[in-house]
């Protein structure tokens, strides 16, 4: 472990630890605003779901370093490289969460709301989506962590990230550059899970009180 | 007034839920629907905010089609209480209440004071308004399902079996508060139930479905009861319709005789003569509190009939507001064979044996009906 190396490096490293966040955290984000109403739908129409499933298990089967090599033909050295496959790969994380928390709402609530007069949209925002908050939560925190750690394969196609620190420790055979790549990715994953644990807190006391209660 | 006209709801499948069902359900007043299951009394509920459309016929509102209307607007001025309660989870009790006047837009503030008021109305505790429906016992969890549906103050209430998961004495206690809120609303109820004894207590009229959709019988509950239209009724209303007939006609009347009630310390010498021919004597206390029945047969060798071995009258039975059933109850329960009537205070006011309740029931007795 050269440590006066990574001093050296302070800028360079807090660079690709941001490119990293950003192509890991976007596809997240996307992934999420695929899923949500996709995964709406499959509640609604119940049919809609084993064929939904099935093909986002499909996907995660897909290897990622396949996925990239053949989008760089049609999106080049792009960021959308690496976001396209990452966002695939999210939603099939996601979109069974986002269906089991949806099925979670108390059918008596569901019930109710309507019988007080909750129009469709209404209901889903106001009641259906918040109770399924924790489970879409414990969805996004798995595919949160795993994409960013996805993300460092993205660097051998040459997409940036902290994945570099790799393919040039292995290349120049300096393991202190590899250890710090490994170190970044997993104080990054760690970093983000807190802040969505702690979001989770925030926007949901009444599902914390829950478990306290137990 | 809510109306029933000719309304059927046959299903894709060939079942009818609902079968040409005509009733009115008169304003301010309880109608109960009872009935087996699959007897459409859920069906008929649900129909009249427009969670079920008929197949053919009309449900109206003060003469209003509930279907001319949009659902949404509908069903916001028609409370509504489930047996599940269906809480919102993610909500505080005091925002649960408030749903329908958040939908209505009321201010936050105005809706959470309105929600308060109802809190104690049903009576919680204000310091529960800022916790979770999961905090809440079934009992709790159910004021706050009947103070969230009076909310807006609708005038139309509908309450599907919504004390049938509770337990017994939880559910008596909610049934004397529906009581005791409709004395002050005067709400339009309709209130489906499949416990008989329920829709006798709560009911100023009863519907008796059967399975198939049919109303077997539309009445008071006392029409019900002297009265079945036919054995169906008869069984529902079970081999003790008698005994509850006897609920609808007042204790107050009865001939009370006061001669064995005596004070404790009383001498047991002339207890006896005293009393002639009673072989149980009352002791009371000095505020007239029933203390125990005494048998004549015990008093020899005390001083005073208090010295006596005393047993346990049962319950007392309030003379001015209790009915035939509680005092042919006590009466039952009474090691002496007499009920004690008590005045509100609880003092004795005097005693009624088995032999005099019954010539009453036979006299077709009633110091009116409660």
């Amino acid at each position: 472990m050269k440590w006066d190396w990574v001093a050296d490096h302070v800028p360079d490293l807090v660079e690709l630890t941001g490119q990293h966040a950003y192509l890991a955290l976007l596809p997240v984000l996307f992934g999420l605003l695929i899923s949500v109403p996709l995964g709406v739908l499959c509640v609604r129409w119940p049919k809609l779901y084993p064929p939904v499933f099935g093909g986002a298990n499909l996907l995660y089967a897909l290897p990622s370093i396949a996925l990239f090599i053949v989008l760089i033909d049609y999106t080049g050295l792009t960021s959308w490289t690496a976001i396209i496959p990452l966002t695939l790969y999210t939603f099939s994380v996601l979109i069974p969460n986002v269906v089991d928390g949806l099925r979670s709402v108390p059918d008596a609530s569901r019930q109710a709301a309507t019988a007080m007069g909750f129009g469709t949209t209404r209901r889903l925002v106001q009641i259906e989506l918040p109770i399924a908050v924790p489970v879409i939560m414990a969805g996004l925190r798995v595919a949160t962590v795993s994409s960013i750690s996805m993300v460092s394969v993205a660097a051998l196609v040459g997409l940036g990230g902290l994945g570099q620190l790799f393919t040039d420790g292995f290349q120049r055979d300096f393991p202190t550059e590899i250890i710090v790549g490994i170190m970044l990715t997993v104080l990054l994953a760690f970093v983000c899970d807190a802040l969505l644990v702690l979001a989770q807190r925030l926007l949901t006391p009444w599902a914390r009180a829950r478990v306290a209660s137990r | 007034m809510i109306t029933y006209d000719r309304v059927t709801k046959r299903y894709p499948d060939g079942t009818v839920a609902l079968d040409e069902l005509s009733v009115e359900c008169p304003a301010g007043e309880i109608t109960v629907f009872v009935g087996t299951s699959g007897g459409g009394k859920t069906t008929a509920l649900r129909m009249v905010n427009n969670m079920v459309e008929p197949t053919s016929g009309t449900v109206s509102i003060d003469g209003e089609d509930v279907r001319s209307r949009k659902p949404a607007q509908l069903r916001r001025g028609i409370g509504y209480v489930i047996q599940q309660v269906g809480l919102f989870p993610h909500r505080t009790i005091v925002d649960n209440i408030a749903t329908v006047p958040y939908l209505l837009g009321w201010n936050k503030k105005r809706a959470r004071a309105r929600a308060m008021e109802l809190m104690e109305r049903v009576g919680l505790p204000s310091t529960m308004a800022s916790r979770y429906a999961f905090q809440l016992s079934g009992g709790q969890q159910q004021r706050v399902g009947v103070a969230r549906a009076l909310a807006a103050d609708p005038p139309v209430l509908l309450m599907d079996e919504p004390f049938s998961a509770v337990d017994p004495v939880v559910r008596a206690e909610l049934q004397e508060e529906l009581l005791r809120l409709q004395s002050e609303l005067r709400k339009t109820i309709v209130f489906v139930t499949h416990d008989i004894d329920e829709a006798i207590k709560l009911g100023d009229r009863i519907g008796v479905f059967r399975t198939g959709g049919k109303l077997v019988q539309f009445g008071s509950p006392e029409t019900l009861l002297t009265d079945p239209a036919d054995e169906f009724v008869a069984a529902f209303l079970g081999r003790d319709r008698g005994i509850k007939r006897l609920s609808f006609l007042a204790a107050k009347g009865l001939p009370l005789r006061d001669r064995p009630v005596l004070p404790a310390d009383s001498p047991s010498s002339g207890a006896a003569s005293a009393a002639g021919d009673e072989t149980w004597l009352l002791a009371v206390d000095a505020g007239r509190k029933p203390l125990g029945w005494v048998s004549t047969e015990d008093l020899a060798g005390t001083a005073t009939i208090g010295d006596a071995p005393l047993h346990p009258i049962g319950h007392p039975f309030d003379v001015e507001t209790d009915s035939l059933r509680a005092a042919l109850d006590a009466a039952v329960l009474s090691p002496a064979g007499s009920a004690v009537g008590v005045d509100s205070g609880g003092a004795v006011v005097g005693v009624v044996s088995q032999e005099e309740l019954g010539a009453a029931i036979r006299g077709g007795f009633g110091g009116g009906v409660t």
